[in-house]
């Protein structure tokens, strides 16, 4: 007996179409994770090649422009490593310290006394402006804080993932993402409420 | 209970929220209890919290992001044109 393929649950949009219905979309994410024009037109460009050579496998239980974005997560990831290859991420003498700590040592902690917020961010989660200027503020933590953010946080890739592609010590990850919350925060004080 | 290395350990490998629901809540305690890391793993899992807002409003942010030149759109239509007819 043959297994007939279950009719998908979503039209399946013709490729044709998917530069005009899904391009401006994934090209918006491609660049508030990639920050550069020319990273984020070729992620875009991998992710439609890669969707048409997957689209046999595609089961239509969602919308296709969520499956497409599920495939740009790697090209991301690819992205993101070959630009780390170009530029190879240095321990920085400041960050050594911070590995050698007593406090992180101890405690896996930076500082037992962090500057409080200048402001409650939480009150703000349903105001729209506030994510606007929280990606601003993403788009201007430095490198490879921000890579690494990006990776661990956004992109939800798994710890020993990032260290591969970044090629850093799971401790180092753990500076790097300490950096990139710590300038995310100056960031969004000095942004949101001193605009 | 949790020691402060586990508790900085979990929070740097996983969102908290993700964690089986036992192991949150004493991860909370310790958290809301700590004097020596309790302030600065709050930090950290308000940032988790943030970012997971974040991430659930992205999908309304389209409209505020760049949009892809046209030129790169019309060779990528070219592209994916040829390769749709390969296919």
């Amino acid at each position: 007996m043959s297994e007939e393929k279950p009719e998908p649950k979503v039209p399946i949009t013709p490729p044709e179409k998917w530069v005009d219905l899904y391009g401006d979309y994934l090209y918006g994410f491609a660049m508030s994770r990639l920050r550069n024009a020319e990273s984020a037109s070729d992620c875009v460009q991998d992710t439609f090649l890669a969707g048409i050579k997957a689209l046999d496998r595609f089961d239509g239980s969602r919308d296709i422009k969520f499956w497409l974005r599920g495939i740009m997560r790697n090209k991301i990831v690819d992205q993101i490593r070959k630009s780390v290859k170009e530029n190879q991420v240095d321990i920085e003498a400041e960050d050594e310290a911070l590995l050698e700590s007593f406090w992180f040592k101890y405690s896996g902690i930076a500082t037992t006394n962090p500057d409080p917020w200048e402001f409650n961010p939480r009150k703000h989660y349903d105001n729209g402006e506030f994510w606007i200027v929280f990606q601003k503020c993403i788009d201007q933590v430095k490198d490879p804080a921000r890579q690494a953010f990006i990776l661990r946080v956004l992109e939800d890739q798994t710890t020993e993932e990032v260290c591969k592609v970044m090629d850093v010590t799971p401790n180092y990850l753990w500076v790097l993402l300490h950096r990139a919350r710590s300038q995310l925060k100056t960031l969004l004080e000095q942004n949101w409420i001193n605009p | 209970m949790f020691t402060c290395k586990q508790v900085s350990n979990a929070l740097s490998k996983e969102d908290y929220d993700k964690l089986p629901p036992m192991r949150r809540f004493f991860l909370k305690l310790h958290v809301k209890l700590c004097i020596f890391c309790g302030k600065f793993n709050k930090q950290v899992m308000d940032s988790q919290d943030m970012c997971r807002c974040y991430k659930e409003h992205e999908e309304n942010m389209v409209d505020y992001r760049p949009k892809m030149e046209d030129d790169k759109k019309s060779e990528l239509k070219k592209l994916l044109f040829s390769q749709t007819q390969d296919r």
